[in-house]
């Protein structure tokens, strides 16, 4: 039963295992389907997916940093409207000057993913045209979705802080101390210290 | 007749009077707390009772409402319509966003303390606040400018020094006039 | 004489109901030749965040990324956290959510119908509508103990079970809702200014629409049938009767017939699905918070909002914090390129009213 409901999904892994050359592949649940390529593999499995098995929307783009291995992972999911099934394309390059292809030409709204893909994570899409600011304004650090950007630092670094909030300790006090109301009885109690 | 200071007092009694009653409210809608402004002028909280009502532009409103987070993207152009504001003029902030950052505290991109920018009169608690609380903070708000005690503009503008730093410690690329009164 | 170009900025500050955005707008007369939209106004870097917290923190602040309609966030984050660690749910508990989502579904409806309405110029229905939204409020507030954000929809099930006399009380606002219903139709889709403003402005090509990832009413309006609830039906809505209209036409008029027809087949599902909500458990326990780690893995999980298809994409690295969570809502194609598109050609007072139509919603654009 379940290896026959999961017959399309086969049937598109085997299409795409014959016309190149996948690293890893598999159908992981009903309606998804996952395949593993170089970058250079990108724009021909994409179009063939389009073009000849009517993958023919892009549902979404995304981008993971796996620091440890040193490599941005990509994923390009798209979306069979007549079979239901989702297609996940990943593929790996280097975190340090890695270079992926524009696909803005197959699907117009790749367009905004990989701008703020270039914006968040650093990596350049080739040929890729478009403001280069999208979400960010006069940013000069590092790409903010990069592990190795700590959020917490800089934030002390730039902003002010509220006293009351470094030691995680009962705010009611400060509150006490600010306003002319008293701390009700059952606050007391709690207090932490 | 107006130097004398007695009819001087007189005078602010009957403005603060007419101010407090009809504050127009300019939301700049960042953050999620703008959700709850609808719900608040609307059928059920009827703010207008108060006479609390939205103006189209900053020139023509006396309460500047900053209803979350600011993004630094978005504290340029608060700063920007908050200098277009004529005198007297309030400023409320809402929601834990804007006293102390919230759950944003350590979010790259949003500022934690609001009043370290601009000078705030009244702040609502709460994440989000109801509207109940909303209206509550008008209130205090119609109470501390019926006592004159609502003087952030005249703040801001002996400060406005120390304001700028913090300002342009965040906004890097400076390209508005310094100060637009 | 040669008309010439002018720029105009619309925003940052509230164009419509939608939220803080730019377009800027380059205009001959009342014409827009070209737009293009500036967004990031409102971001917080909730991705970033996450990769801070831990798997029930990051629960808490996913609700905050769409505004106007929290409660797909919280379904999908749970989803994916269930789907990547196989973890069972209680059928009570999906119950329990369908309705809730149909709730937020009704909830968010209402509010769409003062933007479109106030973005006409009509403001009465605004008074009507955002008035009786309360009263789904209500019920949330009866539920979870929030008005907007409601945390309610965790990892396991769902926080708390109904209260007592809850059903009487949402059937009771069910039916008075319905009631309203005629009477917005007389005051919206009667009225022949919004006829005239609504039809023939805004529209989509339906060949483009599929090609564009466009989801929602946008695509069920260009007589596109595509619901997730249908396509790849989650919790219990392959257990339930309901129906998805799609129309043809792809202009503002017919996204707001789909919408008409969409919140009354919500009401019935709530019902449906209080009438055929099971006993038993509603929650299955997680383990501590601070030890909780989630198997390696990742997992693309969707969810039917009022505006179309949210998306998550969600990674684990086995350890007790996301590695990476991100959102893909239904206004990141709708609100920044599709936008720049359609509203080449239109009049200027039209722009705020097609943004609505979409339902364009900047924070969750921008996160
Ligand atoms: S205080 Fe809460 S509701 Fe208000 S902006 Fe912050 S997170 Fe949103």
């Amino acid at each position: 039963m379940s290896e026959n409901k999961l017959n399309k999904e086969q049937l598109l892994l085997d299409l795409l295992k014959k016309k190149f050359i996948l690293n890893e592949s598999a159908v992981r649940r009903a309606k998804r389907v996952e395949v593993k390529v170089d970058p250079k593999e990108i724009i021909p499995v994409l179009l063939y997916a389009k073009e000849n098995s009517r993958y023919i929307s892009f549902a979404h783009m995304s981008c993971v940093d796996w620091i440890e291995d040193g490599e941005f992972e990509v994923v390009y999911i798209l979306w069979n409207p007549e079979d239901k099934i989702n297609l996940f394309v990943k593929t790996r390059i280097s975190r340090d000057n890695g270079v992926l292809p524009n696909i803005d030409f197959i699907w117009r709204q790749a367009n905004t993913y990989e701008r703020e893909i270039r914006e968040m994570f650093g990596i350049q899409f080739e040929g890729l045209v478009g403001r280069q600011e999208f979400i960010l304004e006069d940013w000069e650090h590092m790409p903010p979705m990069r592990r190795d950007f700590d959020t917490a630092e800089f934030v002390k670094k730039t902003y002010f802080k509220r006293p009351g909030r470094e030691d995680a300790k009962d705010v009611r006090e400060f509150v006490q101390e600010r306003t002319d109301e008293e701390l009700p009885d059952f606050a007391k109690k709690y207090s932490r210290d | 007749m107006y130097n004398d200071k007695e009819s001087q007092k007189i005078v602010d009694i009957i403005q603060n009077y007419a101010r407090k009653h009809s504050l127009f409210i300019l939301a700049y809608g960042t953050g999620c707390g703008a959700i709850e402004i609808p719900p608040t002028m609307t059928s059920r909280y009827d703010a207008e009772r108060f006479g609390i009502r939205g103006s189209a532009t900053p020139r023509q409103a006396d309460v500047l409402l900053i209803t979350g987070y600011l993004a630094t993207k978005s504290l340029k152009r608060v700063i920007k319509v908050y200098e277009q504001m004529q005198d007297p003029k309030y400023v409320i902030g809402f929601g834990s966003c804007t006293i102390n950052g919230g759950m944003y505290w350590d979010s790259y991109n949003t500022i934690n303390v609001l009043d370290k920018y601009l000078p705030v009169d009244v702040y609502i608690n709460g994440c989000m606040p109801r509207p109940e609380a909303v209206i509550a903070g008008f209130v205090k708000l119609q109470k501390l400018i019926q006592q004159g005690k609502a003087d952030g503009w005249d703040i801001y503008k002996k400060n406005i020094d120390e304001y700028k730093a913090n300002q342009k410690k965040i906004i890097t690329n400076w390209v508005m006039p310094d100060f637009n009164f | 004489m040669r008309e010439k170009t002018t720029t105009l900025y619309l925003g940052p500050q509230h164009p419509g109901i939608t939220g803080n955005m730019m377009v800027k707008l380059q205009v001959q007369g009342d014409t827009v030749v070209k737009a293009e939209t500036h967004v990031g106004y409102l971001h917080r870097g909730f991705e970033k965040l996450m990769e801070r917290r831990n798997w029930l923190q990051s629960f808490t602040i996913v609700c905050r990324i769409c505004v106007p309609e929290p409660d797909p966030n919280e379904e999908n984050y749970s989803r994916a956290v269930e789907e990547i660690e196989g973890r069972e749910v209680p059928e009570r508990a999906k119950y329990i959510r369908v309705m809730t989502l149909e709730l937020a579904r009704i909830a968010t409806y209402l509010l769409w119908y003062g933007g479109q309405s106030g973005s006409a110029g009509l403001y009465t229905m605004g008074q009507w509508s955002v008035g009786d939204r309360n009263y789904i409020l209500d019920l949330f507030e009866d539920l979870t103990g929030g008005r907007i954000y409601h945390m309610y929809i965790w990892p396991g099930g769902v926080r708390r079970d109904l209260p007592k006399g809850f059903k009487d009380k949402a059937l009771r606002t069910m039916d008075y809702i319905e009631k309203r219903l005629d009477d917005y139709d007389k005051l919206l889709f009667e009225n022949s200014i919004f006829q005239k403003r609504a039809k023939g402005v805004g529209i989509i090509d339906k060949k483009k629409a599929v090609e564009w990832g466009v989801v929602g009413p946008p695509l069920r309006g260009c007589g596109i049938k595509s619901d997730v609830r249908i396509d790849d039906p989650y919790e219990v809505y392959d257990k339930l009767d309901f129906e998805v209209p799609a129309m043809e036409g792809g202009d503002v008029w017919t996204r707001a017939l789909i919408r008409r027809f969409e919140i009354r087949q919500s009401i019935n599902l709530v019902r449906q699905a209080l009438d055929k909500m099971p006993g038993g458990e509603y929650y299955n326990k997680i383990p501590n918070p601070h030890k909780w780690t989630i198997p390696a893995g990742d997992a693309f999980v969707k969810t039917e909002s009022a505006r179309g298809e949210f998306g998550y994409y969600m990674v684990s690295d086995g350890g007790n914090k996301p590695r990476r969570v991100h959102v893909k809502g239904p206004a990141y194609v709708h609100g920044v390129s599709l936008l720049e598109n359609l509203l080449e050609g239109e009049n200027i007072a039209d722009v705020s009213f097609i943004m609505n139509s979409l339902g364009t919603c900047p924070p969750e654009i921008e996160r």
